[in-house]
This record gives C-alpha cells, structure tokens and sequence, in this order.
C-alpha cells in the first residue's frame, strides 16, 4: 500500500483517452497478475469496454489429476516423506467415495506430508532425516522449475527424489490461440516467467497469431503501462512485443536458469488437466538425472478413479483456466464449491482465478 | 531445582509447592499461595471481567513471547471495554519436559509486563500435562478492570457517518510469528506490536464521540470491520492508501499470498469516533508513542452491506469473512 501510484494513475487516464469504440478483450496469461489487478480493484476502474480474463498461468490449476493422485498413492505407502508446495495440498482428485481425495485428506490419515516453500526446504529435511527418502511433488511452471533444477545440479542427497510435474506456459498460450483464433484482442505476458525465459518468447504472440503482447510486472503501474501498450496497439493494428517490465525483463532472459534447465531437465509433450496433450509443454527429468526420478524409484500406483485426468463432474476449471468463461458462470462457484470447501482446483490455488475472485469478494448471482 | 518440567511437578507435593514458589510467585509479587481464594478491593465503578487462553506456537517469536502476550492479549481486551485493568489471574498448563529455564524466562517477561500495565497476578493454579499432551506451555488469564459507569461506548453505539482509527501498522504480529516459526525459510525485520493498550485507550476515552473500540487480533482488521457491520447492519468502507502497512509486512504478505488486513495486531486498536471528533481521536492517538503512526482508515456507511476496500486506484473490493486458517496459532 505504499506503492507510489502517480504512473499508475497516469496510466489510467491515458487508458481512457483512448477511443475505444468496441470491446477489447485482454488476456492475463499469469495468475500473479490476476491476483495483484483483482486485488487493486482494476476492472472496476477501466473503460468498460475493457474486458480483461485470467488466463492458464495457474500451475496448481492445471496440474494433472493423475499426478496428484500419484503423489497421494507415494504418500500414503507411507514409506516415504513427502514434501510439496502448500497450495498442492488441498486440491482435490477424482477419488472414489471413502477414498483418500487429497493429500491433506492424506495428511489427516496419517501420511508424512509436509508444506515447503523453496527446493532448499527439501534439501534441509531430505539431509535431515535420511536414509528416510523424501519426495518432492513439484508442480510449476518454469520459475519454480528453475530452482527444482538448480538444486539437482547443485547435488541433492540421495535419499531426495523429484516427482515431477512441470510445465512450460508459452505453449499452452499458443495452443489457446490456435484454438479460439477470433476471441482474444491481445495478451499480456507473464513478468516472472519473463523473468527466466526472456522476454522475446512470447513474439510468437505478434508474428504467429498477429495479436498484441506485452509484458507485465506485478505491480499496479506495470500492469496498466502493458494494458496500455496492447490498446494502443490494437487500435493502431500493429501488434508487437512489448516489455513493460524492464526493471527485470531481458529480451533473452536469465541464461544462468535457461542453462540449469537444459542440463537437467528435457521438454516433452504433456497433459494439462482439463485440457488434454500439449506439445512439448512439459519438463521431465533427463538421462543423465533420471535417478532422481521418484516415479522410477518407487513406482506409484495410484488407486483406479472414475473420471481419472478430468476435472470434476460440473466443474469449469477447464473452461475458467482457458479464459472461456469467468468464475461466476460456473454453476459450482461460491455454491457447491468454495475455499473452504473447494471441488475445483481453481478455488484452491492462489493463482486460481476462482479463489482470487472468492477472496476478493465476488459472489454468484443470487 | 530440576532443569525440565515433569510430572511431579504437578501431583501437589513437594515439587510443585517449589515450581509455584520459586517460578511464580517470586516474580510476581509474592500472591498468597497458600489460599483456596483470594479478596481483592476494587475502586468505585462498573466491573468488567475477560478470560483469554493463550497458545501460540513458538512460545517466543520476534518482538515478544507467550508471556507477556498472555498479559497484553487480557489486558487489550479490559483496556478497549474502556476499563482500567487491575488484576490477573494465571493458569500455566504446562508439558511434561518443559525446560524450567524456558519457563522461568517467559514468567519473567510476564511479570514485566504485568508491571508496565500496572496490573497485579493475584490467583494462579499450575498443571502439568504428560508429554505429547501440550504443545510445550499454555497460559489461561482471567482479567478484572473498573471502568467509569456510563461511557456509551459500545458497538451499538456506532452510527452511519462515523469514522474509524487504527493506532498503528497491522498485521506486524501475525509475520513476527510466522518468521517465527521458520517454516517458510524467511528472515526479515518484522516484529510483534504485542503491547498494553492501556495508555492509548485511555487517551481515547478523553476524546468526546468515542463510540467503539476493539483490539484487531486474530482475522484482524477486516475481521473488526465485519463485526461492526453485522452487529449493526451498516457497511463499512476502508481506505486502502490510509491503512498503514509496513513495507516489510506487504513484502512477506505478497510473497506468501497473505493479506495483511487480516492478520493479527496484538497491540493495536481500532476506534469509531463521531466524524466531529475524529480528528481529535486521532491526535490523541498520535501523541502517544505507541499511536504515532494512528490513521483515520475508513467511514461506517448507512447502507447495510459488505466491507469494501477502496484501492488506492480508486477501484473497489469487498473484503469478504475470513474462512480459511491459513496461518499458525497467532495468540
């Protein structure tokens, strides 16, 4: 709150110089950005012929259900400790009535699982308690992929092992806009992913699909100098890349982070809940680290589901996730499912938009 | 003496007799340990009474510890009833292998802080719980206060265009126990506001309009404005630009997803105050060290409804009731 706003307000006022004379729809890809602008009260202050709709870049959200329920599987074998970012815990899989749902539900019933927020917290318990093996469920896109990494190449003890679920955002952006060609005016790409990869990954935007990008920091200022940006270039027709975020944004990037990548870790296709198969979308350990591999070493077999891989019956995650419809018009949001209560996972994460929107104060129609 | 805490510290004999002697009653002020029940004298006036039990884990975190949180926490809650608080009474439950040092430190510090709020620990009772039973130490306080009959002051009394004061920075003591806790690896400079209301209550009280006042511990703010509004059926409206917020506590609240507005103050106070005087309540506030950085924060609204934040953008967001227990026990 002590953010000076005077850009942002600059920002703001230019927005609505602007002649707008049909409606402008504006994807955030990244659930950061989604949480700072419904938190700053953005949409309630723009032109409203300014739609903006959060995007896929919710790991949690898109985080195969098999894969949690594999993590479950490992957890309650309980011959492992098994460690993940907290959000992980409270998503719920497609289990059978009076199954274990979540690795919470997990948790409660006895299992070693424990919330870390860095790599390093698993190194330090990994150490800790061995030979007692400790797995890492570490789902993420490519900026908490990065240190996952880092730690392996640094050398983890061996009793440490990774089940990976790591995904690359550009992809899945790219997918989108194959698909939905005629719905999105412009994007706005995500500042940390940017961070890492660089900025110019996300050219694809202008050169492929002919739509405005920039890319944005988190802060109010950053986000209404990148909203700006993709306006004026939809109204002059001439999208580029833009990089409104240059106090950390390089066209290529952190070289250091892309090189920890490549040595460890190789790009495959992968499945995106709710989604299905996306081209080379996912990371997966390489040959020369394939013994940290937690899915070689312990084999998990997670119990058969109805509905396995898919959101649950009457969710629109899928739908909210690809930026096809808002949280409201899901007939389970703030009803069957809340925070407190969640059946989608995203009104679990914090980057879910459906938990952003909850705590921001949103409800269904009555 | 022994160096840990066992169960014979808690079967009535020799040992607990020494546990209450030489840990509790030398440091505060020699009670009369040998009475079932004690008589106490009270001042003119009506007699407010609170109880509070305090848990919080780790016992000891940046700015403060179990003990004199135990007493801040009752003290706060006589203090903002507008009461000046007189006595404590102490229940310690603690675990089996509890480091006596340990024990000694945290009735030391709430000792001290039972001095500075000029309140005295006159009944007490020990128990010991077997290992795996506790969580280390627990206190239970019941807190006596007078106040002057007739103040007005309460939550009924709030009415549409009044505006509310918080004393100071919120949500320093929610991150000072998570920082505490080291489960999220972070270091940083936050540390407790824990601290007796006293002082500032009391500078309130002189201030005409005062209509309610409210310590915003656990659910914090937002969770104040909430109770307000539902008690009364009006909305509430906070300015996002006027809330202070330490730099330090947005950065960790960002990083972790946390919104300060509903962490825990644990020695902060938020006022309603006629519009009239409201600047008056605020220079109050202000003129005493422990409100120097006091801000006028919001308006009760006559149309019943949300609390809304207004962003400093102009935008708005309703800040709806806390539901999830995101963080570790605070208080």
């Amino acid at each position: 709150m002590a953010e000076d706003l005077t850009a942002a307000q600059g920002w703001l006022e230019k927005i609505h110089a602007l002649p707008l004379d049909q409606e402008v729809r504006v994807m955030n890809v990244c659930g950061g950005h989604e949480r700072s602008l419904t938190q700053q009260g953005l949409r309630g202050v723009l032109p409203a012929k300014v739609k903006l709709i959060p995007g896929p870049g919710c790991p949690v959200c898109v985080c195969p259900e098999e894969d949690i329920a594999e993590a479950i599987a490992l957890a309650m074998s309980r011959e492992v400790t098994l460690v993940a970012f907290g959000d992980m815990l409270r998503v719920p899989i497609n289990a059978a009535k009076g199954e274990v749902r979540s690795l919470a539900e997990a948790r409660a019933q006895g299992a070693d699982i424990r919330p870390i927020a860095s790599p390093r917290e698993a190194v330090a318990l990994a150490a800790a308690q061995a030979p007692r093996p400790v797995v890492f469920f570490a789902a993420g896109f490519e900026t908490t992929t990065a240190p996952v990494a880092a730690m392996l190449a640094e050398g983890a003890p061996d009793n440490l092992s990774v089940l990976l679920s790591a995904r690359l955002t550009w992809p899945a952006v790219d997918m989108l806009l194959r698909a939905d060609a005629t719905s999105l005016d412009a994007l706005i790409a995500p500042g940390h992913v940017a961070t890492v990869m660089g900025a110019d990954e996300w050219g694809f935007i202008p050169h492929r699909h002919h739509l405005p990008v920039a890319v944005a920091g988190f802060s109010a200022n950053s986000l209404l100098a990148a909203l700006y940006s993709v306006l004026r270039q939809k109204l002059a027709g001439k999208p580029f890349l833009d990089n409104c975020y240059p106090e950390l944004v390089t066209p290529k990037g952190n070289k250091r982070a892309q090189a920890l990548l490549a040595q460890v870790l190789e790009v495959r296709d992968a499945t995106w809940r709710g989604i299905g198969t996306i081209p080379a979308s996912g990371f997966a350990l390489n040959s020369a680290y394939a013994h940290f591999d937690a899915r070689a070493r312990f084999q998990p077999a997670a119990l058969p589901r109805r509905h396995a891989g898919e959101m649950p019956p009457g969710c629109d995650c899928a739908s909210v996730v690809l930026g096809r419809k808002p949280p409201t018009e899901c007939r389970l949001y703030g009803r069957a499912c809340t925070p407190r209560a969640p059946i989608g996972p995203c009104m679990v994460s914090d980057e879910g938009a459906c938990h952003i929107w909850w705590q921001a104060g949103e409800r269904p129609a009555a | 003496m022994d160096e840990f805490i066992t169960l014979a510290h808690g079967n009535g004999g020799v040992r607990m007799r020494a546990l209450i002697e030489r840990v509790f009653a030398a440091r505060l002020g020699r009670p009369d340990t040998s009475a079932d029940a004690v008589p106490i004298a009270l001042p003119a006036g009506e007699i407010l009474v609170t109880t509070d039990g305090f848990t919080v884990q780790p016992a000891r975190f940046p700015g403060g510890d179990i003990g004199a949180l135990a007493v801040h926490g009752t003290v706060n809650d006589l203090a903002v009833s507008g009461a000046t608080p007189l006595y404590l009474t102490l229940a310690a439950l603690i675990e089996e292998g509890f480091p006596l040092a340990e024990l000694e430190t945290l009735i030391d510090s709430l000792a001290r802080a039972a001095r500075e709020a000029g309140v005295r620990v006159v009944a007490g009772d020990t128990k010991v719980l077997p290992r795996g039973q506790g969580g280390g130490v627990y206190f239970a306080l019941t807190g006596l206060g007078v106040r002057k009959p007739g103040l007005g002051l309460g939550i009924n009394a709030i009415t549409p265009g009044d505006k509310l004061l918080v004393s100071g920075p919120v949500g320093d003591h929610g991150i000072a126990v998570m920082f505490a806790r080291e489960e999220f690896g972070l270091r940083g400079d936050v540390r407790s506001d824990a601290a007796t209301l006293t002082p500032l209550t009391q500078a309130l009280l002189a201030v005409p309009g005062l209509r309610f006042m409210r310590d915003p511990t656990r659910g914090g703010l937002a969770t104040v404005a909430h109770e307000i509004a539902a008690a009364r059926g009006l909305g509430v409206t906070l300015e996002a630009a006027a809330i202070p917020v330490r730099d330090s506590t947005q950065a960790v609240c960002e990083m972790l997803g946390y919104d300060p507005l509903y962490l825990a103050c644990e020695g902060r106070v938020v006022a309603v105050v006629a519009p009239d005087h409201a600047g008056a309540a605020l220079a109050a506030l202000k003129a005493h060290e422990l409100g120097a950085d006091a801000a006028l924060i919001g308006t009760i609204e006559a149309a019943p409804g949300p609390v809304v934040l207004r962003t400093a953008l102009g935008g708005r967001r309703l800040l709806p009731e806390l539901e999830e227990d995101a963080l570790p026990r605070i208080c």
